[in-house]
């Protein structure tokens, strides 16, 4: 349970505070609703690319990091589909030092062609570490672009090619800085052992005075990704070290019923060690030498994936029948009610051990509040609470079919 | 905008601990704290990999702790941890193996009745060691074809040695003479009195510390574990080609001593500088003026007998040998020129601040207490350390980086192009 007070501010900022009770360090969190998803299919990867320039200087605050160090301050940022978040933890007394600093950098970034140069070397070398120089590498590349024809959601966070990254333009940075990074587009949310009112007063004084700039009309979300009709199907075969199977299913976006049943429904088959993919693929089968179902987890129409690293002697056919097996017996004999409550109870706990410091409480009020329901921070527990054993099945017979499956297969050519 | 006033940071409270015995004399080390209303009792155990003679046998044994016991088969286990949504972790390194249990505070009870039959009660059964086994073989092969595992494995034989119990690697196929009768022997000789203690941490009253005590109270006697430490036989360079690699995974390490020598401390505040943050020196070279690397890092490692400097990164096939050379100018620069007092300061306040971000929730100052106790040191260690590094000079540093920083002590392990 997080508790929390809002405030908003006449540029359009919205701020939330939470006020812990014990901790020594203060949390500031600033999001940006802007992700892979803003980006043209010509420039993927830019919001990333964008997210490290944020940290390469503005003309009063020429090196970001320093300030933050002398106040014995932490901070980093992660791009994702949907936003961009940006967060620093330092001594709570000194929590002013983040806000300046952040505010400071909404507005006044300064990004020559020489830094601009340099980060995407950066970024390329992440692209190459973890896409390129590992095994299954690009499964993630090729999967989405197999299950959305037309949304953004088709490639990655990182992009589709260092191409794209290379090509990137001065030009593009300036465009997407004026269009994304202002304050009616940003969320700040801190967690910290001080009042809420002393916490909107230092927002109020360090963001009050930056201009609203244009309220980005999120083009992208009108975009509705058509149902998947009939199998699709892709085979790798490579220098992977054991065949892969990957099944998606196209998901319902979050706060729709369908995102909560397909949460849950993964729980049961792969949430912990005694979940069924588990217990009857990996450990009394032995189909899999690993195998995990879980979502994407993305604000607007997900995945759903069923995974797994197949043993040798057993054939991918047989790993797929497997998994739908899986599959067709929640909807033969609807769960009971002791799993149910078990994967319920799990959730619980996890949303308990998500709010044990002052990082993820912030980082949770941010996400919450993008998603423009804050009665989710606290409420998920009960949607979860509500779902019954026959909507499951139900769900499974509707959506979960070979008919609406992408499938990506790695055959290992050892 | 004005820039805000920088208040003075005090240095964090080191949370102490209580300890009792239990009636085998097995010490518990309890830290209330109690916001939050999760708990965690964590059971270590002098039984880490250096001491099995039989490849994979102590990561086996503590990994299938909770695959059956006496009186509970393994879905059982999981089945019940699950239900109550409690947390179940088995860790192991070189030195040491901890299992810990993490839950909801109403939901210990259940929890400490499978904690206590994982612990002292475990079978090793034969069907589900041989099916950990098989899977435990697959999922090596296939984490040996990434070359962070390559690396890993590449660098401890080389800075160690091949047959080093701090360096040594195994086949794949070593999983197929793992047996339950070894896996009961080591269980017998290390999950005993003299080679256990366990810490309690979160929101939990007394009749929690009386479970866990009688939990510890019925473990065996046993002898303290011991093993043969040989000596080191380093290699200066090793290199081994990952077809198709369009990076290189770069590693250089120098032999050195545990934490007990008080050169540890001066060394670790050197690693700091060096790549401990990101604007450590080898941050600041190979990735932000060279772009050969996302992330370059370094670190002093501490083993109970043994100890290591390392620097690494994963860097653009192309510039490896560049990047090296980086690596070493860097090296030569801390070994030869005194550290500015104001990159010292930030040094500090970067250790101070992480040592602050470790006591932020309620479980960070058990993890500090383990590793304490481990060291044969108590929790004013960290108060002790915090001290030394608040006021270290830049010539004490310069004097430690000239003696144990040198180019001719390092190994140079390459995995890649």
């Amino acid at each position: 349970m997080i508790n929390y007070k809002e405030h908003l501010l006449s540029n359009g900022l919205r701020v939330l505070a939470n006020e812990d009770e014990c901790s020594a360090m203060a949390a500031v969190n600033l999001l940006y609703q802007v992700g892979s998803r803003d980006e043209s299919s010509e420039r993927t990867g830019f919001a990333h690319l964008f997210e490290h320039l944020m940290f390469r200087g503005t003309k009063s605050v020429p090196d970001f990091d320093g300030p933050v160090q002398e106040v014995c301050g932490e901070n980093n940022a992660f791009t994702t589909a949907d936003y961009t978040n940006f967060y620093i933890t330092t001594p709570k007394d000194n929590f002013e030092t983040a806000l300046w600093l952040e505010a400071d950098r909404m507005m006044g970034l300064d990004i020559t062609p020489e830094k601009l140069s340099l980060e995407k070397s950066v970024v390329i070398e992440e692209f190459n570490q973890r896409f390129l120089n590992r095994p299954y590498g690009e499964q993630w590349h090729t999967l989405r672009s197999m299950v959305y024809t037309r949304h953004p959601y088709r490639w990655p966070v990182i992009g589709i090619t260092p191409d794209h990254i290379r090509d990137a333009s001065l030009e593009d940075v300036k465009d997407f800085y004026e269009r994304f990074y202002n304050p009616s587009n940003a969320i700040l949310s801190v967690s910290a052992a001080l009042p809420a009112e002393r916490i909107f007063e230092a927002a109020e004084r360090y963001f009050g005075s930056l201009p609203a700039g244009r309220a980005n009309t999120l083009s992208q979300e009108s975009i509705i990704e058509p149902s998947i009709t009939s199998p699709r199907r892709h085979t790798i075969e490579s220098n992977v070290p054991a065949d892969q199977i990957t099944i998606a299913f196209l998901m319902e976006p979050r706060g729709e019923r369908g995102y909560y049943l397909c949460d849950l429904l993964t729980d049961l088959l792969a949430g912990g060690e005694s979940a069924r993919i588990y217990q009857h693929l990996v450990r009394q089968r032995q189909i899999f030498s690993a195998a995990n179902a879980y979502i994407t987890g993305e604000s607007g129409q997900g995945m759903l994936i069923l995974t797994g690293q197949i043993t040798p002697g057993t054939s991918v056919e047989e790993a797929e029948e497997a998994l739908y097996g899986e599959l067709e017996l929640l909807v033969k004999e609807p769960v009971g009610d002791y799993e149910l409550r078990k994967v319920q109870n799990k959730f619980e706990a996890n949303i308990t051990f998500g709010e044990l410091n002052v990082m993820n409480k912030a980082m949770n009020l941010g996400y919450y509040s993008m998603l423009g329901d804050m009665s989710l921070l606290n409420g998920e527990i009960e949607l979860y609470r509500s779902i019954t054993a026959e909507e499951i099945a139900d769900y499974i017979r509707r959506n979960l079919n070979r008919n609406q499956s992408a499938t990506l297969i790695y055959r290992s050519k050892r | 905008m004005k820039r805000p006033e920088i208040h003075p940071i005090s240095l964090p409270r080191v949370p102490h601990y209580e300890v009792t015995k239990a009636a085998n004399g097995t010490p518990l080390y309890t830290l209330h704290n109690s916001t939050q209303g999760v708990v965690r009792v964590s059971f270590v155990f002098r039984a880490g990999t250096s001491y099995q003679t039989v490849p994979f046998s102590a990561s086996t044994v503590v990994n299938t702790l909770s695959e059956g016991t006496q009186n509970l088969s393994g879905e059982q286990i999981a089945e019940g941890l699950d239900f109550v949504g409690s947390y179940y972790d088995a860790n192991i390194d070189r030195d040491w193996s901890v299992v810990t249990f993490c839950s909801l505070g109403k939901f210990i009870d259940p929890t400490l009745d499978i904690a206590e039959e994982v612990i002292l009660r475990p079978r090793f059964p034969e069907r589900e060691i041989a099916s950990y086994c098989a899977k435990r073989k697959e999922q090596l092969h296939i984490q040996r074809s990434k070359p962070e595992q390559l690396s890993r494995e590449l660098f401890g034989k080389s800075l160690f040695g091949e047959n080093h119990p701090y360096g040594i690697t195994s086949s794949e196929e070593a999983y197929d003479d793992i047996t339950p009768e070894l896996l009961r022997e080591f269980y017998q000789a290390h999950y005993n009195a003299a080679n256990a203690f366990a810490v309690i941490s979160g929101d939990f009253g007394p009749e929690v510390e009386e479970r866990v005590k009688a939990i510890l109270a019925a473990l065996p006697e046993g002898e303290e574990a011991s093993r043969e430490i040989p000596p080191l036989e380093s290699v200066p360079f090793a290199k081994e080609s990952l077809e198709g690699a369009v990076q290189s995974s770069v590693k250089i390490g120098i032999p050195l001593f545990s934490r007990s020598h008080p050169d540890f401390i001066p060394l670790q505040v050197l690693a700091t500088a060096m790549g401990g943050y990101f604007g450590s020196r080898l941050m600041q070279n190979l990735r932000e003026e060279h772009g050969y690397t996302y992330g370059a890092y370094a670190a002093m490692i501490n083993l109970d007998q043994s100890g290591y400097f390392v620097m690494s990164a994963e860097v653009a096939a192309e510039h490896t040998d560049e990047a090296i050379a980086e690596f070493f100018n860097e090296l030569e620069r801390i070994a030869s020129e005194p550290i500015g007092e104001e990159e010292l300061e930030i040094v500090r306040k970067i250790i101070v601040g992480d040592v602050m971000r470790i006591f932020d929730g309620p479980f960070g100052a058990a993890d500090v207490t383990i590793e304490n106790i481990q060291n044969g040191e108590r929790n004013d260690y960290t108060e002790h350390f915090m001290e030394r590094v608040r006021t270290i000079t830049p010539a004490e540093l310069l004097a430690v980086a000239e003696r144990h920083l040198q180019k001719n002590r390092c190994t140079v392990t390459i995995i890649g192009a």
